[in-house]
């Protein structure tokens, strides 16, 4: 443990942390453009220089090493000044070079207010410029329709590519040229490929790389910010959204290192054009096979009409993808006062949460536990596409460790290297049987990790293939008494906490979602709620009557019967239960459209109507009877360890699964639900990746 | 009462010195429609005007605009100049009047402000 004093106060510090690492730790602040924790060390800005008492010259306290630092004649600690006058007059040295050539266009860029250049340049540099000549220009590039490009102001820090190269594993983002000629472009300016790429945006100290889609709309101050949570995919990533007026402007990342790190999807960053677009902001009814609007009474009363012509055997209840716990529950407690036993919050067709507890549907080892494994198994899921920012958590433990990953289902680039195993269930039963050697790989490795994703569960035989990979798992002595490497990767932020609160098929009569479609279709089902639930085959409804309760216009809302407006994620406060079983809290950025409201308010109203009133009036009495359910919904931000003892029952079913090879359950990353199918953005990323796919194919590019 | 608003003001018409330049080297070439006389200096080339009232140089029609910056030497009067047809007839600034010019938008106007901010699209079936 080296010691050394930083402007007069002596700290000891950790071996091989740099020197702005130490000074940070020791209270110092030090500026910097091209250093960032997660990324590595390019020392190329020379903003961060401090005076190392000894050295001839001002030193980069980025790029130099604790260890490297020599102590004083007499053997006393290094001492290192970051507020002498000749750090002060470096730093203004380094600030007046990086302003020659950037330009004076602050009134008119997008990173004003929230500019590192500028807010350092305030801090550290002088008052004055001392040059008169032409300032460079450079031509902007194309790199892609999330990120713009204003290449004149960038200052060449690098992180961009940096992030590229290492975080994000797509090499195509570089610079050409040198010195003051050099020039951040991907190769012939090809847009980007990543689902991470939004985060350069973040990264770039300057105004240089920008959101495309929120260009010139808004300003950092005038932005209302609130804390939320990520829908788009399960993993729950901190969010923070943006708002200004009833109008969410932008998404940003927060910190969570257990989750996201500082790293969101583009998914979650670009979806908030949907969140105006294809809204429902009234009550429609179905007359005479044309919808017409209807007050939110009206609405209601040809619901209560059909609910009591009907019977509670004949109705049924689906949740969708993007619901959140507490309108889950009141759906679930309304339908049980009903004597409803139809209901399913597994739109796409899984086995979870019948058997095994709660460790048999979550990621137990936790999304930060990816670093501690030491050897990974991925069956039928691509988290590239299904989990972008836990993709780049496996890239990070790959870079580091090397460690070994097989995949079984299909070979996509998923930015590492990894062993192809197989396409399907048998590959799967080898390795669960120890035949393959793979299984040798696994037994080997101390923490090993079997992620399983929806693409093997989401089939007919999911039960089998979740038998498999449990057995798998136990015979790799994955589940142990401080390692569960047992994983199961959701990709809909909905289902766990749907699993949780129990939205299941009751014991007896209960049909899950491929029964209630079957039984629509042949005409046992009548009445079908759906809770903002898209992704299903809505021509099989037959001629049930259709409720569909949703914030957009999408598949749910086209076959409807009778619509009721529901707010998006971003517009009520609600529960999100991430894949690891971390209860989240959203909280409310704007309110709804029109006449939509709250969902919980919209089933409780209604509850009122059929002559079942739900026992809440408020949101907090909503929460304290959830949570008097599920004590373990009222734990928040808190990765649970859920108990291992009922995972054995899963690994006893039948383990005969078709030969049919895995595919992931996302097969347009860009479109996966109602809310980003309502976007531009997503629709031209959409559009593009197409494109790009096919014209790879013709062999013409390049 | 002219006499001593020429002498104290302005914006009346003329000057005195205005009035004493015409008559010692004035030469009238016309008048415009609103009564503008126009003047040039007899063994010179100075132009100028001398309005019908307030002096109000927004007045002036182009054609006499023209001659009176030095653009054309020939005046209105000696060649057959005709308007465009998307010529406007003058109309005095009415800043400060009930009748001021108010953009889109103004909160000053009574109709509908174009809608800013807070707009979905709606889904219609």
């Amino acid at each position: 443990m080296p010691k050394l004093i930083v402007d007069g106060t002596e700290v000891e510090v950790e071996d091989g942390i740099t020197l702005l690492q130490a000074c940070e730790e020791a209270g110092a602040e030090i500026p910097r453009f091209c250093y960032h924790d997660r990324l590595s060390i390019a020392g190329n800005c020379r903003m961060c220089l401090v005076e190392v008492k000894g050295a001839p010259k001002p030193q980069a306290s980025c790029a130099l090493s604790v260890n490297d630092l020599r102590p004083g004649p007499n053997g006393e600690p290094p001492e290192v000044l970051t507020g002498s006058a000749q750090v002060k007059k470096a730093r203004e040295g380094v600030m007046e070079f990086l302003l020659i050539n950037h330009p004076l266009d602050c009134p008119i860029c997008d990173q004003g207010g929230e500019c590192d250049l500028q807010d350092q340049a305030m801090a550290y540099g002088i008052d004055k410029n001392r040059y008169a000549e032409n300032k460079r220009a450079v031509e902007d590039k194309y790199i892609g329709p999330l990120v713009k490009t204003i290449m004149t102001r960038c200052i060449h820090c690098t992180r961009c590519v940096r992030f590229t190269t290492e975080v994000a594993g797509i090499h195509e983002l570089g610079a050409i040229g040198r010195g003051e000629d050099m020039e951040i472009t991907t190769y012939l300016e090809k847009s980007m490929s990543s689902e991470l790429q939004g985060n350069v945006i973040d990264l770039c100290p300057v105004g240089a790389l920008t959101s495309r889609p929120y260009a010139f709309s808004a300003r950092p101050w005038e932005l209302r910010k609130t804390e939320s949570i990520d829908v788009m995919d399960a993993l729950g990533s901190a969010t923070r959204i943006d708002s200004r007026g009833r109008e969410v402007m932008r998404v940003m990342p927060r910190l969570n290192e257990d989750v996201n790190e500082e790293w969101i999807s583009d998914k979650a960053r670009f979806i908030w054009d949907g969140l105006r677009s294809q809204r429902l902001d009234r009550p429609y009814v179905r007359e005479n096979g044309a919808l017409r609007e209807a007050s939110w009474a009206e609405a209601f009363e040809v619901i209560a009409e059909r609910v009591k012509a009907s019977d509670p055997s004949r109705m049924a209840a689906i949740a969708g993808d993007l619901s959140a716990v507490e309108d889950m529950f009141a759906l679930k407690d309304l339908m049980d006062a009903l004597g409803v036993k139809s209901i399913d919050c597994r739109q796409d067709g899984s086995a979870l949460g019948e058997a095994g507890g709660r460790a048999g549907y979550l990621f137990n080892a936790g999304l930060a536990g990816v670093e501690d494994a030491d050897a990974i198994l991925l069956v039928g899921t691509n988290p590239r596409l299904e989990a972008a920012v836990l993709n780049a958590r496996i890239r990070k433990t790959w870079l580091r460790t090397r460690l070994p990953i097989g995949v079984i289902g299909e070979q996509a680039d998923l930015t590492y290297d990894y062993d192809y195993l197989g396409a399907g269930a048998e590959t799967l039963s080898e390795v669960a049987s120890g035949k393959h050697k793979f299984a040798q790989v696994l037994k080997r490795a101390e923490r090993p990790m079997i992620i399983v994703g929806q693409g093997a569960l989401n089939r007919g035989d999911g039960r089998a293939v979740l038998a498999q990979v449990v057995s798998a798992a136990q015979a790799s002595g994955a589940i142990g008494e401080n390692w569960n490497g047992f994983c199961v990767l959701h990709d809909a932020a909905a289902r766990v906490g749907g699993l949780d609160i129990c939205f299941l098929p009751r014991l007896e009569g209960g049909r899950n979602v491929g029964e209630i479609l079957q039984g629509a279709s042949a005409g046992d089902i009548d009445v079908v709620y759906l809770l903002g639930a898209d992704e299903i085959d809505m021509k099989k409804f037959g001629s049930a009557f259709v409720i569909y309760q949703g914030s957009h216009g999408d598949a749910g809302a086209h076959r409807a019967d009778v619509i009721l407006p529901g707010a998006a994620f971003s517009e009520k406060s609600g529960t999100y239960v991430n894949t690891e079983g971390r209860v989240q809290l959203a909280r409310r950025a704007v309110f709804p459209p029109g006449d939509a409201r709250e969902d919980w308010a919209i089933l409780r109203a209604l509850s009122a109507v059929l002559g079942h009133t739900l026992p809440y009036n408020t949101l907090e009495q909503l929460r304290a009877a959830l949570r008097e359910e599920c004590p373990h919904l009222a734990a928040t931000d808190e990765k649970p360890d859920a108990t291992t003892s009922e995972l054995g029952d899963l690994a006893g079913a039948p383990k005969r699964a078709r030969a049919a090879g895995f595919t992931s359950p996302v097969d347009d990353y860009y479109l996966t639900n109602a809310i980003t199918r309502a976007s531009k953005v997503m629709a031209e990323c959409s559009a593009l990746r197409t494109a790009g796919q096919s014209e790879e194919g013709t062999g013409t590019d390049g | 009462m002219n006499f001593i608003l020429q002498l104290f003001t302005w914006w009346n018409g003329q000057t005195l010195g205005t009035r004493f330049f015409t008559w010692r080297k004035g030469e009238r070439v016309g008048e415009d429609g609103f009564g503008n006389v126009y003047y040039r200096e007899r063994k010179g080339r100075r132009r100028w005007v001398i309005y019908n009232g307030l002096a109000e140089p927004s007045t002036v029609p182009a054609e006499w605009h023209g001659w009176l910056h030095y653009t054309v030497d020939v005046l209105p009067s000696e060649q057959d100049y005709t308007a465009h047809d998307w010529q406007k007839p003058h109309r005095p600034n009415m800043t400060g009047t009930t009748a001021a010019y108010r953009p889109e938008g103004s909160v000053l106007t009574a109709a509908e402000r174009p809608a800013a901010t807070g707009d979905y699209e709606a889904w219609r079936p």
